[in-house]
């Protein structure tokens, strides 16, 4: 028996609501603040054709980090929603075969509740069975809302924690020629953010580090291209890494963001010279596709192996269930 | 024998709605470099699964691989169109090696219940023959397995046997194989498991014997010689707990040709010829199955009562025409003697007004002459003018012996003849238990021609069915074979209680018969290598595939080469050989003297008196018996030498 079974059983309204399955990713990357980008590359933003896919050197070893989180509302006490979530990450390396093998993994289970209005009762149950609490501000919970935006954001924080604790982990792991490849920003953690074989890739273009005529090359760049390179600083930790984006597929006929990438990668002169030949591996790396994954046209296929990895261990959520009504 | 390994799990039954798993069959996945394949044996054990202690074994029937690819448009864009930069992608994409496995046996067998999600290991030895219901027979205080091969799908190579009281009677009986030709599966197979039956035939059950027909070319003629076995046969026949040596008690008996005296067989190397026995046959035996030679077009009534007229009131008695003549049939020759007599004495006496001699019309007088008559001349070295001179040894057949009937040059009237009388010979002995031996494998080729499943009902095909309805009850089990299983009589083939196939037809698969076969059992059916086969047995609950090694004989081809059949010999030579081979001592100028001016059919009554009479002076009894009277009408002035043919242009309606 699960521990919102305990409440449920001790009064609770049991309950079956899960968020859309889209709303995570994207507001995760969009809510990094915006900052202006320094040009380290080129005078202005420029455009650069990158080498093709058939003088792409790929390295020889790379391992893939992706982290998923899910969350559903499983119980009520009044208006008080009490939230199961899980949040997990795991590091897939690819062998000489191109076949991905798992090879760090950690994952967290735990209650979102707004302790403080909670029933006495219900409370000493919850924190007697759940093994694992994550307390929330419970100024919200009159407002159902805005309060699962809240859990939405808890869930967020968590999975980036895991993701940053696991990135440093495989940094650390690293073999010597071995990279490592983030979905998301590499400058959550100065460690990774300052190594030399991890590269972020972001799919999301919530935080714009470009204006003018620069943001507008920069958004209408042809497949096959990069950008000149520029600093930013990004993440809670505002460490700087060096950026550029990276189109993979044309964008005319969908929109601008399609087949976009902003790659992250430690700031350094390096970064710079070997901005083309980075862009030309992930060029690469377009096939095999991505699909079924919706975004699949800027989402790297071992990035999303790992991710379907993540959602076949993840416990089934209590939210698939059927929402009929309880006879 | 039985090797018991601990396996690691190699794969985990999976179950979704659409394809569940279920009493009779479940799903499961392996990795990709798996070593299983389509008919490998594996278990499923319970354990973790909430079902502690229950065991389910099944054999793979079908495979699927498939990525998380989308759709194949999918494919064309990541490669932008372009194949050969498919395999550029740096990552493969994730896939899936998914099986079904139809259930062999559960344990416990009651309750029955669908398949559990456990862990799938390999099966070992011990799991080979739990899940075959092996161990019944295998470990029983009185052990009746008999091998029949290997199982050799995921590595392994363990035994499999077969339950004598399903092979040779009397819970099931007889054997099937089918396959195409040119492939020496069928030939070879059968020729392994009756080494494999001599070696592994239970003292319990008594003694056992085969009896072979060579229909075609020089396939079994070479029983008794050693063939060219490799190292991985030698390894198979020592698992298999079966000696690689070929039969040693081999006799084989072929006609002789139309010149009484050169055997009508391929075996005529000198080194070999002397083992073979002629096979020669009289009037009696002709007359007692005259049905064979009627059945074809024209059995009716009439002829019946004529014949068994003949066979109770003539055959072997002084007998009066009724035309002032006594007759005492015996050979061919008396008995054309006698029709004439009979149709002059009609024709002259009655002067033509009467048409019927005791009772009997003349029409089915005439039809009946001309069958039985006919044989002589058609089969003329199978059948002679005299009485039986060499047959086979109907109260004496030896234990772990082969007897091959060469009869693969013989007219097909002759052929039939011979099955009929042979087989029928065998249900005689065998019911009145004066064969020599308790179970006769009798293995006939081309089912397809003798059988057939559509056609007129021959007496052959009947003899067939009845062998194989009711043989298992005396001991007389068939072995049969043919290229298309389909069109062989489903009463034949379904009494077989062991079905082996070999390579297959795809025409032959797509024939109902077959549907009962996944795509992927039929696909590896029709590709299936020398020396491998698909095995039925009442104990399988599904089919397995097994190997089984080359025979240790030589082969028929392999046979006339390494022994080439030596060129018919002049008449006064093959009477020698004939005589040296029953008595050394014999001198071939004596022999030659004695025959010098004898005429030939008078010297070939005097050397089949002597294989008849065996006796320790060959010489002098062959000088007796040629300078007397051989037959009782030797003496009489010859109207003719030897059966004369029918006469092409008759004038009677049949």
């Amino acid at each position: 028996m699960t521990w919102w079974h305990a409440l449920i059983d001790a009064g609770a309204v049991p309950a079956a609501y899960a968020p859309p399955p889209s709303s995570g990713a994207s507001a995760r990357d969009g809510a990094e603040s915006n900052a202006p980008a320094d040009l380290v590359e080129d005078d202005e933003l420029e455009t650069h054709a990158i080498a093709g896919a058939a003088v792409a050197v790929v390295p020889p070893t790379v391992s893939f980090l992706n982290g998923m989180g899910r969350w559903s509302v499983v119980a009520y006490d009044g208006v008080a929603q009490i939230v199961n979530a899980y949040v997990a990450a795991a590091v897939c390396r690819r062998d000489d075969r191109g076949v991905l093998h798992a090879t760090l993994e950690r994952s967290r289970a735990f209650a979102i509740a707004p302790v403080g209005r909670v029933s006495p009762a219900l409370r000493a149950l919850l924190e007697q069975v759940a093994p694992d609490i994550e307390p929330v501000d419970d100024a919200l919970v009159g407002q159902p809302a805005r309060y699962l935006e809240q859990v939405e954001s808890t869930v967020r924080r968590a999975r980036a924690h895991l993701e940053r604790e696991l990135a440093e982990a495989a940094t650390a792991a690293l073999g010597a020629d071995e990279w490592l490849v983030l979905d998301g920003l590499l400058s959550r953690s100065p460690a990774v953010a300052r190594h030399p074989r991890a590269l972020g890739v972001i799919k999301s273009h919530g935080a714009q580090f470009l204006e003018g005529r620069g943001l507008e090359r920069a958004l209408t760049l042809p497949a096959g291209y990069r950008t000149s390179v520029f600093a930013v600083r990004g993440g809670h930790t505002r460490t700087e890494v060096y950026s550029w984006y990276l189109r993979l597929w044309p964008w005319e006929g969908n929109d601008l963001l399609y087949g976009l990438l902003r790659v992250e990668a430690r700031a350094d002169r390096e970064t710079v010279t070997s901005a083309s030949a980075v862009s030309g591996w992930l060029w690469a790396e377009r096939a095999p596709l991505a699909t079924p994954a919706t975004r699949w046209d800027r989402l790297l296929y071992p990035l999303h192996h790992v991710e379907e990895y993540l959602k076949a261990r993840a416990p089934r959520s209590p939210a698939v269930r059927s929402r009929l009504p309880v006879a | 024998m039985i090797d018991k390994a601990i396996p690691g799990a190699i794969g985990r039954v999976v179950a979704t709605e659409l394809k569940p798993a279920t009493p009779h069959q479940f799903h499961f996945w392996t990795p990709t470099d798996t070593s299983i394949g389509i008919g490998a044996i594996v278990k499923v054990g319970g354990n973790g699964t909430g079902e502690e202690g229950r065991v389910v074994y099944g054999v793979v029937t079908e495979g699927f691989a498939y990525s998380d690819l989308q759709t194949p448009l999918h494919d064309v864009v990541g490669a932008q169109g372009d194949p050969t930069r498919a395999a550029e992608a740096p990552t493969a994409r994730q896939q899936i090696r998914y099986w079904t496995a139809a259930v062999l046996r559960q344990t416990p067998e009651e309750p029955l219940q669908p398949v559990p999600l456990g862990q799938v290991y390999v099966a070992d030895d011990a799991d080979v023959a739990q899940a075959l219901r092996m161990d019944t027979f295998l470990y029983s205080a009185t052990p009746t397995a008999i091998p029949v091969g290997l199982y050799t799908s995921a590595g392994r190579d363990s035994p499999v046997y077969l339950d004598a009281d399903f092979l040779l009677g009397p819970e099931a009986a007889h054997l099937n194989i089918s396959g195409v030709s040119g492939l020496a599966t069928k030939t070879s197979a059968v020729e392994f498991l009756l080494a494999s039956i001599f070696a592994h035939f239970p003292a319990h059950k008594g003694r056992v014997a085969a009896l072979c027909f060579n229909v075609k070319g020089p396939d079994l003629c070479f029983l008794d010689q050693p063939g060219d076995l490799s190292d991985e046969d030698r390894h198979r026949y020592e698992r298999l707990g079966v000696p690689s040596t070929p039969f040693e008690r081999v006799q084989l008996y072929a006609p002789l040709k139309a010149d009484g005296v050169n055997l009508n067989t391929l075996r005529t190397h000198p080194d070999l010829v002397g083992d073979v026995e002629p096979l020669t046959w009289g009037l009696q035996e002709v007359v007692d199955y005259a049905e064979v030679l009627l059945n074809r077009d024209d059995i009716d009534a009439k002829a019946d009562a004529f014949i068994d007229f003949l066979r109770d009131r003539v055959l072997g008695r002084t007998f009066d025409d009724g035309f002032g003549t006594t007759h005492r049939v015996q050979t061919f020759a008396d008995l054309d003697r006698l029709f004439r007599s009979i149709f002059d004495g009609l024709e002259i006496t009655a002067g033509g007004r009467s048409d019927t001699w005791r009772t009997h019309h003349i029409a089915t007088m005439r039809k009946v002459r001309n069958r039985l008559l006919n044989i002589s001349t058609r089969c003329k070295g199978l059948v002679t003018d005299d009485g039986p001179s060499s047959d086979l040894p109907w109260n004496e057949f030896k234990d772990r012996t082969v007897y091959v009937i060469d009869i693969a040059n013989v007219d097909p009237l002759g052929q039939d003849l011979v099955f009929a009388r042979v087989v029928s010979k065998l249900r005689e002995q065998l019911e009145r238990r004066e064969l020599g031996v308790d179970a006769v494998v009798v293995f006939v080729d081309e089912l397809n021609k003798y059988a057939p499943g559509d056609g007129p009902d021959t007496y052959v095909k009947k003899m067939l069915l009845d062998i194989s309805e009711r043989g298992r009850y005396l001991g007389l089990v068939l072995f049969g074979a043919e290229q298309f299983r389909s069109q062989v009589h489903r009463r034949v083939v379904g009494n077989a209680g062991t079905q082996l196939f070999g390579r297959m037809d795809m025409d032959e698969l797509a024939t109902p018969g077959y549907q009962v076969l996944t795509p992927a059992t039929k696909s590896k059916l029709a590709t299936l290598p020398i020396g491998e086969l698909m095995v039925r047995h009442p104990h399988f609950t599904q089919p397995i595939f097994v190997r089984f090694p080359k025979p240790p004989v030589l082969r028929g081809r392999d046979g006339v080469e390494r022994f080439p059949p030596a060129a018919d010999v002049p008449f006064e030579d093959a009477v020698v050989r004939q005589l040296v081979r029953l008595d050394r001592r014999v001198r071939p100028n004596q022999v030659k003297d004695l025959i010098a001016d004898r005429e030939q059919d008078d010297v070939r009554r005097a050397l089949a008196a002597v294989r008849r009479t065996r006796p320790d002076d060959v010489l002098a009894y062959f000088r007796k018996v040629l300078g007397a009277r051989v037959d009782s009408q030797a003496s009489r002035p010859r109207e003719h030498q030897a059966v004369p043919p029918l006469n092409a242009i008759s004038d009677e309606p049949y």
